[in-house]
Formats: C-alpha cells, sequence, structure tokens
C-alpha cells in the first residue's frame, strides 16, 4: 500500500481498515490477519498497527478477544454509524473546500446537482461506447 | 527496563575536531528509530560508539550497561564485513557467526537466507551491492539481540532488494527489540519509522516519533528533515 507522509500513518492503516469494511472485503465478525501480518502486508511498523488497531477496538469497530485475534464487530448498528461518520467526513472536507472558493450553500448545492447529472449522463456514454 | 540506550553527555574528537559534541540520547525498547543527518554529519560515529569500537567521554549504557566492552553481547551490527577476504564463502560467514555470538539463531538465518533468496555457496567478492547488504541483514538479524544498528542498508542498492530487506526487518525484528538504522534518504523508509533522531551541528538536532511530525506539522519526514536544513520549521 501506498502511504501519504504528510498524514500520520496509524490514521491512513484505520481509513484502509474502515475501507475494506465499506467494500465488504472485512465483512462483520471476519477475523483479522496476525499484527505482524498486516505490517508486513501495508509495509509498515508493527507498533503503527498495533495503535490503529487499539483505537478501533476503542471506538467499538473490532473487538480484540484474548488469544485469538482482532474481529470485526457484529454488531450493524456500529458499522452503519461509521459509514455515517465517514461520509460526513468527506463532505466537511467537500464544503470546506468549496466555501473556500467563495461559493454559498446554494451555489454548493447546483453545483452539485449540475456535476451529478453531468457525471451521470458521461458515465452513461461510456457504457453505450 | 523501558530504555535499550542511554547517552549521556557524550563527546566525540577525532584530530582534534569536534564531531559530536556533548549528547544526550534515550531509546526505548521495541523502536525501529531512523537516523538520519548529512554524510558527514557523524551518524557511524555514533554506531560506533554505541557498539564500543569507537571512545568517546560521556557514558553510554545499553541495557543499562554502560561498560562498552560488554555491548557487543547486546548490540547486533555488522560493519560492512570488511573483516573477511572477498574469496570467503558467506556459508564460512555464517559459521564464523555462529561460533562467535551465543545468540546466533541458525533456525532464523535459514529463514532469512530463504527468504531473501541468498546463494550462500558464493564467495563475498562475487556479490553484487544488493546482495551484500541483503547478506549483512541476514546475519544481523539472525542474532537475538536487545540492539539492531544497520548503517546506510539502502545505498545504491536496486528496489527489489530494498523492498525485501525492508519486509525482513518487519518480520524479524523481535518485538522487545530497538533498531536503528542510519540514512541520508529517508523517504523510503518513513512509514516503518517510530522515530528519527536528527544528527546535526555535531548533536542530535530533533529526535520525534513519526506520526507526531505528520500530526504537528502536517509534513512528511523528508520535508521535516529537509526543513531543519533550510530553517524552516520552528521547533523546539
Amino acid at each position: 500500500m501506498k502511504f501519504d507522509d504528510k498524514v500520520p500513518i496509524y490514521y491512513q492503516i484505520k481509513n484502509y481498515l474502515y475501507h475494506e469494511m465499506m467494500t465488504g472485503a472485512l465483512k462483520p465478525g471476519d477475523k483479522l490477519p496476525a499484527v505482524r501480518q498486516l505490517a508486513v502486508d501495508l509495509t509498515v511498523n508493527v507498533n503503527t498497527v498495533q495503535r490503529a488497531l487499539g483505537e478501533m477496538i476503542t471506538e467499538g469497530i473490532l473487538e480484540s478477544q484474548r488469544g485469538k485475534g482482532n474481529f470485526v464487530t457484529m454488531d450493524e448498528e456500529r458499522i452503519t454509524q461509521l459509514k455515517g461518520k465517514l461520509v460526513m467526513e468527506q463532505l466537511e472536507r467537500f464544503y470546506e473546500q468549496l466555501h473556500a472558493l467563495n461559493l454559498t450553500d446554494e451555489q454548493i448545492i447546483d453545483s452539485l446537482k449540475q456535476y451529478i447529472a453531468q457525471r451521470g449522463q458521461q458515465d452513461d456514454q461510456r457504457l453505450s461506447n | 527496563m523501558t530504555n535499550v540506550l542511554a547517552i549521556n553527555q557524550l563527546t566525540y574528537k577525532h584530530n582534534l575536531k569536534t564531531i559530536l559534541n556533548n549528547i544526550d540520547l534515550t531509546l526505548e525498547t521495541g523502536k525501529i528509530v531512523g537516523l538520519l543527518g548529512e554524510n558527514g554529519a557523524g551518524k557511524t560515529t555514533l554506531i560506533r560508539l554505541i557498539t564500543g569500537s569507537a571512545k568517546g567521554s560521556g557514558t553510554i549504557a545499553v541495557c543499562g550497561d554502560s561498560v562498552a566492552a560488554h555491548h557487543k553481547s547486546h548490540v547486533s551490527f555488522t560493519e560492512q564485513l570488511r573483516g573477511f577476504s572477498s574469496s570467503t564463502r558467506i556459508d564460512w560467514i555464517a559459521e564464523f557467526y555462529r561460533t562467535v555470538y551465543p545468540d546466533f539463531d541458525g533456525k532464523r538465518y535459514e529463514e532469512l537466507i530463504t527468504f531473501l533468496q541468498i546463494d550462500t555457496s558464493l564467495k563475498l567478492g562475487a556479490l553484487s551491492k544488493g546482495m551484500k547488504e541483503k547478506v549483512v541483514i541476514a546475519l544481523t538479524l539472525a542474532r537475538q539481540a536487545h540492539l539492531y544498528l544497520l548503517d546506510e542498508p539502502f545505498s545504491g542498492i536496486d528496489s527489489m532488494s530494498r523492498k525485501k530487506i525492508i519486509s525482513s526487518i518487519i518480520k524479524w525484528k523481535p518485538a522487545d527489540a530497538t533498531m536503528v538504522i542510519s540514512d541520508h534518504y529517508v523517504s523510503e523508509i518513513a512509514p516503518i519509522l517510530d522515530e528519527v533522531v536528527i544528527v546535526k551541528d555535531q548533536t542530535i538536532y530533533a529526535h520525534k516519533p513519526s506520526d507526531a511530525i505528520r500530526e504537528e506539522f502536517g509534513i512528511g519526514i523528508e520535508a521535516y528533515y529537509e526543513s531543519l536544513y533550510e530553517g524552516g520549521v520552528n521547533h523546539d
């Protein structure tokens, strides 16, 4: 995996695992690879993986079972909450960047609608080609 | 024991020139530490002082033991295989290590040799730079030490060898051991570093956790390191 050196690595590991959960690559109840294996797979430090997993356990997204390893929570509610949180984070970034371009709230909504409509057409064209 | 290394007021002079001036440095167990600095900043000197190969004033304690002669038993460091002639076979060097170091673990060595794809029947003189560096890594990590020192393991080697070496560090560094990796080019190893120590102006100019640098300054390790040379980041 390629990391952005400007962003804390533990944070990027968390985002990577969240993403795996959202796409279904990691399902509720799935066991995560061992810490050292994850570190080797992602080419990062074992301590950094441990920090990322530790925070996800505190958040209730992962459950640690003594001697067995770490598992994705079976609590669907938690996963839904996580998805909501990830969406809000993306929106926050998007909103702040457009605000920085001096767009009003209405202009942001209009631009987004316009974009989605255009994007839909483009994707349709791409499919028909 | 939480500190694997404690350096106090260490000064080293060579030919009346001060290389390291009154430095303090403490490293905790279980970390991977990047030792960064320009060529000639004193990184190799510091490593040689830690192993006991060079002598300065001040104290250096490894695992709480400040007797320099004892350091070699706690510290695993392979100084570029300089002591061996170019006609020496790799398996002979491994035999020598097995004899000299009681903590040399033959099983770990075999695993490392297989992982790094080293042909041990080759002679030292026949090895490419990348292959030689892999041999150094295999010999260094085959020992069960508390402190591992790697002096510029990535300089001038191909990217495949580099990736293999980085993976073997993550796989084989014991959880309770600390590893110091010196380099003057950091971006390729930045993701595996717990913390960085920057040697500049004859002193430890900065010592910080890598993720703290990213969090505090919003910049990468390479950019932070360069900024210290340009005087860009205001640090305490």
